[in-house]
């Protein structure tokens, strides 16, 4: 029973998570996969563009070229403070500078950041969770005291006094948000290897006399890699939050660099007469959170339910 | 809105200030969104009532309530409120007037200054002032450390304070300083009670001090508000207010909100009376309404980048000259400051006393700035960004966010620098650590300006035998400032200052960008709220209604 | 029961006084030298006079090895004193409980405001039978986590206060003042309450004893309200208690988006300045309301639920 249950989601996240890989290697069974990844997609039009808000967004981060070809650092500064328009899709800013332009070019920025925080919980997290649930004992009770620590400390009060430690900057913020996510990766992680190491073809291959870490690599991590994943895609959206959360405090890269949360904070000084430079940055913060929260949800749920 | 503004008085300011004022009354008369100088604002009409409470939101928190150790606008036009000063200073024509010294001599050399002061002036704990209270004051001044080197500028080369009678006060100074007069007419050298004068300078600066003034410290909560209330029986106010007795207002409530665009919605929903640093960006939303925009031109030390002399890069001149011809001061006056901002044309803002247009050495010349830079030395890189033996040519602006036009306006610094070749940082500080940043050294380029009526303001900005916060090497530019320093003869003084200038902008020891021009927003209600000398706010005379 | 109190108790000090040295070791160990850090406040050191460092580390502490300072630290702290602010030299605590008030009720409005709509939005979505209204009330909460919260802040104060000048922009200025921020910072915490809620009220209609109220002849009203509620609201109750240190941490957002004074803007300064001390006594506090709530919550469970007494340690259903 358990092993068809962690072995569900956990194809579903990485089956989802790379598609393309799943059409390129056409293996007999996995181009059904695919044909049901897209009926799948087909009866969810919201999953659907999601899914295409986060490529445009991924897109974004790494090519900005592909969606403006304004200097996001250099305005005409007598253009400044035009409103939404076809040759300033977002308007202008103080200096004139093309504000979509910035939220293209911040795309780059916020991402990057934010998938430092989802890695530093994930690695971190995951490795205190597998530590804990695989040795077991007193190093699991140590490990998950400390893990329940960290949750009694809210997330922004401890991300903020490792931004007081450690300094500015978009990697420093990006460690802060990841260190406040690691408690709730470590707790995934460390149940996910509980279950997986109790089920019966881990006892199998341990009677046989496998070495552990064979058995941690070929069997467990493997086996409970699903629902972290999960978890990563769900953390996504809320480190993008929390990293410009930080970033809109004032802790993130210095002017001009256009981090999402920046902006819309420099926005608030003009709030009175330009609401497009507050507005609409933080449109493309609630799109991009909303489609990864939406893609989570469906990994998490309705993927392996209709399975 | 300065950053220290008003650092250190300077001598001659009493000589000086006839100009001074007539010039600024043509500078502010030019762009007609309501009265600029003097005597008052909004419609004049109604009768004036007292009562009321006016709430006025400021941009910044120095961190400090001691008006004997603040240096920054948006905490003077509060603070000032709850200290007299020896002496006042009209905005108008410049001429120092009596306020709790009813009258003073000043001998020929200048280097001892007598005042009989007022009497029946009390603080407000009951205690009386008397020539002994001037004198605690003024004795305490070298020890009030790191936040009060504003008042041991003006207080440098004393030599004793002594009471004559109860009421005669007698300052010494070991060489001549005709400056001091003026000086007296600052808060920084507002006059606090005897106990005030002797706790700690910390715990005057978070605790508040009790002054005479019209105004009494209520309560303050760091980063977030300071609220004064009225001093019932206030009766020994300056010469140059109309209102005899208390003042109007029962309350000031000074808050703090970092955003103009806040500030501005808050002015404009009527949710405050007043505003603080209204920049370009916010007037037109402000305009109409029942708002009055209402501005004066800062005399001093313009708006500018402060170099630090000690950084390798910035001791060779050809760098900070190329700094000067790349900063476009029309594009950054136009874009970012309050209508009707003059770009720098000198180190010293057209205001000011012997003030000397270098217009011709301050134009913006990108082609100059380059070979400049390509005669130091420094070739362009593959990213646009100039090196020198694998060194990159960057720069670190420290600026503190005390006006809502710095970001901005550094921002375009530092496009324009990049444009020939700069690969500039900046740097957002405290507010609160600027003096610690100057004393410290602990910069590349500083952003600020220092408001000042007074060209002396150069000797206390830039000599080696001052604190030398630019750590300037000594050179004829010393000679010259010194020199001004002890001239009695205003012709020979004002070519000493040309002089001064001219080494300074044509060594490029300071790059001048912008002057400032004092913006403030109020509501229509609000009347007769008038700047000062300094371009600071008297509420004395405030009413509501 | 009692043993079940005791132990409850025991385990909030002993997460407390790990959550104090977890900022003790963040705060005072990792800087390297927290003193340069306090003493440059955000410059790059170096500069600074060394006599001033060498003071300011003996005045600190930090002179003396790590341990010895933690002990002191900690004894201190348990006294309440977590030393004095660098920025103007007042106790730390009493910053903090200046600025307690304001923030307890912004987020006092801000929870009872969340449980209501959030709750509302659950109850009304379980109940109706128009599949569009439930479609579209339950598309509400997912778009509720996702926004981001000083964003949501602005927008109201654009619209409500610059344009319509319903409700002020800023300040502390009565209850109409706290319209806007409490409505900001209960976004997002009612909407998970209104996803939690939602989802065990489904579950619970689901369940036997519904079906037997309803086959007794309750309701439907009656049965919605009366059984499915009064047992879905336990899941509720606990994220409540989780979410209230959500609330506490939002208040840094949501008080520098209004200029409210209180504890969340006393922190964004706090970490501004680097004032090491204040910020960590903002870290301790937060979790010590973070865990008095939650102890409060654990308390009141076994009497809304005798059953739950013996429940095992409920923070390991979370996350």
């Amino acid at each position: 029973m358990s092993q068809s249950l962690v072995d569900d989601p956990g194809k579903a996240a990485l089956g989802l998570a790379r598609p393309v890989e799943a059409g390129s290697a056409p293996e007999p069974g996995r181009r059904a996969d695919a044909r049901r990844v897209l009926r799948f997609l087909l009866r969810r039009p919201g999953l659907l563009l999601s899914a295409g808000v986060l490529v445009l967004v991924v897109l974004a981060s790494f090519w900005p070229g592909l969606f403006t070809s304004q200097d996001p650092l250099k305005g005409v500064p007598s253009q400044n403070f035009r409103g939404p328009s076809g040759s300033h899709w977002f308007g202008t800013d103080e200096l004139g500078r093309d504000v979509f332009s910035r939220v293209v070019h911040g795309a780059h920025l916020s991402l990057q950041a934010t998938l430092i925080a989802v890695l530093v919980a994930f690695v971190l997290g995951g490795l205190l969770g597998v530590v804990a649930g695989f040795v077991g004992r007193w190093v699991d009770d140590v490990l998950m005291r400390f893990v329940d620590v960290l949750l009694s400390i809210p997330a922004l009060f401890l991300s903020l006094a490792l931004v007081t430690a450690l300094g500015y900057g978009t990697v420093k913020v990006a460690v802060a948000v990841g260190i406040a996510s690691v408690a709730g990766f470590a707790r995934v992680a460390r149940a996910e290897v509980l279950r997986v190491r109790l089920a019966v073809f881990v006892e199998a291959s341990r009677s046989c006399g496998a070495r552990w870490y064979s058995v941690l690599g070929r069997h467990v991590l493997p086996n409970a890699a699903g629902p972290v994943i999960v978890l990563a895609t769900l953390d996504f959206g809320s480190s993008i939050l929390a990293v410009s959360a930080l970033s809109f405090l004032g802790y993130g890269a210095p002017p001009p660099a256009p981090e999402w949360g920046t902006l819309i904070s420099d926005g608030r000084n003009y709030l009175a007469n330009a609401w497009w430079l507050t507005a609409l940055p933080g449109l493309a913060i609630a799109a991009t959170v909303l489609a990864t929260n939406r893609i989570a949800r469906a990994l998490d749920g309705e993927w392996s339910r209709q399975r | 809105m300065t950053a220290l503004p008003d650092f250190r008085r300077s001598r001659w300011a009493s000589l000086t200030a006839l100009v001074t004022t007539s010039v600024l009354l043509t500078a502010c008369g030019s762009s007609g969104d309501g009265p600029d100088t003097g005597s008052g604002s909004g419609s004049g009409s109604g009768q004036a009532k007292s009562g009321g409470t006016l709430t006025f939101t400021v941009g910044s928190d120095v961190g400090c309530v001691d008006p004997q150790q603040v240096g920054s606008n948006d905490t003077i036009y509060s603070v000032r409120q709850i200290v007299d000063s020896l002496t006042d200073q009209d905005p108008e024509t410049g001429k120092i007037v009596p306020w709790l010294a009813k009258s003073w001599d000043i001998n020929a050399a200048a280097t001892s200054f007598t005042f009989r002061l007022r009497s029946g002036v009390t603080f407000s704990d009951g205690s009386e002032l008397t020539a002994q209270v001037v004198k605690d004051n003024f004795d305490a001044v070298p020890k009030l450390g790191a936040l009060g080197t504003l008042a041991q500028g003006y207080l440098s080369g004393v030599e004793n304070t002594t009471v004559v009678d109860p009421l005669t006060v007698k300052v010494t100074f070991k060489e001549p300083n005709a400056q001091f007069l003026q000086a007296t007419s600052t808060h920084t050298l507002g006059i606090e009670s005897s106990a005030s004068v002797h706790r700690t300078p910390q715990q005057k600066c978070s605790d508040g001090v009790t002054g005479s003034g019209p105004f009494v410290l209520d309560q303050y909560v760091q980063n977030q508000s300071i609220t004064l209330a009225k001093r019932t029986g206030y009766d020994w106010g300056s010469s140059l207010w109309s209102k005899k007795g208390d003042a109007y207002l029962d309350k000031l409530v000074f808050k703090v909100v970092p955003e103009a665009g806040v500030r501005a919605g808050g002015l404009q929903s009527g949710q405050v009376d007043a505003i603080s640093s209204v920049g370009k960006a916010n007037e037109a939303a402000l305009k109409g309404g029942q708002v009055t925009l209402q501005h004066r031109a800062n005399p001093g030390v313009v708006f500018g980048l402060g170099f630090n002399h000690a950084r390798p890069v910035l001791k060779d001149t050809k760098v900070r000259q190329a700094i000067l011809s790349a900063i476009d001061r029309r594009q950054i006056a136009d874009t970012v400051f309050p209508t009707g901002t003059q770009p720098a044309t000198s180190v010293l803002a057209h205001t000011t006393p012997d003030y000397t247009n270098l217009a011709a050495d301050l134009a913006f010349d990108a082609a100059r700035a380059k070979s400049l830079l390509d005669s130091a030395g420094w070739r362009t890189g593959g990213d646009g960004i100039r090196a020198k033996d694998g060194k990159r040519l960057s720069l670190t602006i420290t600026w503190f966010p005390n006006a809502a036009t710095n970001q901005p306006a550094l921002e375009l610094v530092q496009q324009q620098l990049k444009a020939v070749g700069f690969d500039v940082a900046l740097k957002q500080s405290q507010v609160s650590q600027f003096s610690t940043t100057l004393q410290a050294g602990d910069f590349d380029v500083v952003w600020g300006n220092v408001t000042r009526s007074d060209p002396d303001i150069l000797r206390n900005s830039f000599s080696t035998r001052l604190a030398n916060f630019y750590r300037l090497p000594s050179s004829s530019l010393d000679t010259a400032l010194s020199a001004q320093a002890a001239t009695t003869d205003p012709a020979k003084r004002g070519q000493l200052v040309s002089e001064a200038q001219k080494l300074l902008v044509r060594n490029a020891y300071y790059a001048p960008v912008v002057e400032l021009q004092t913006q403030l927003g109020l509501s229509k209600k609000v009347h007769n709220l008038d700047f000062d000398s300094g371009s600071r706010i008297r509420l004395h005379d405030t009413w509501i209604g | 029961m009692r043993r079940y109190v005791v132990k409850r108790v025991a385990q909030a000090v002993g997460v407390l006084w790990a959550a104090y040295t977890v900022s003790f070791l963040v705060l005072d160990y990792l800087p390297g030298d927290p003193v340069t850090a306090m003493a440059g406040a955000g410059m790059d050191s170096g500069q600074v006079d060394p006599a001033q460092l060498a003071a300011l580390r003996h005045e600190y502490g930090f002179d003396k090895p790590v341990l010895v300072q933690y002990t002191e630290y900690l004894g201190r702290a348990v006294r309440g004193d977590f030393g004095d602010t660098v920025s103007t030299g007042r106790p730390v605590t009493s910053v903090l409980i200046d600025a307690l008030p304001q923030t307890l009720l912004l987020t006092g409005a801000a929870l009872l405001l969340a449980v209501l709509l959030g709750g509302g939005l659950a109850v009304v979505a379980t109940y109706t039978s128009q599949r569009w209204l439930r479609q579209l009330l339950l598309s509400q909460p997912p778009l509720g986590v996702s926004v981001p919260t000083f964003w949501v802040g602005l927008l109201l104060v654009e619209a409500f206060s610059f344009r319509l000048h319903w409700f002020p922009a800023f300040g502390n200025d009565g209850l109409r003042g706290l319209v806007l921020p409490a409505l900001t910072l209960a976004v997002p915490t009612g909407a998970q309450i209104a996803q939690v809620l939602a989802k065990s009220l489904l579950t619970a209609l689901d369940q036997a004893y519904t079906e037997t109220a309803r086959a007794k002849g309750a309701g439907r009203w009656r049965v919605h309200l009366r059984h499915a509620l009064r047992n879905a609201s336990l899941p509720a109750l606990t994220v409540v208690g989780l979410l209230v240190g959500q609330l506490i941490a939002g208040s840094v957002v949501v008080e520098t988006v209004f200029s409210r004074d209180g504890l969340g803007r006393v922190t964004a300064a706090a970490v501004t300045a680097q004032d090491i001390p204040l910020v960590q006594g903002v870290v301790v506090f937060g979790a010590l309301i973070f865990v008095a709530t939650n102890l409060v919550v654990d308390l009141l469970y076994p009497l809304l639920d005798p059953r739950i007494v013996v429940a095992s340690d409920r923070r390991a259903s979370f996350a």
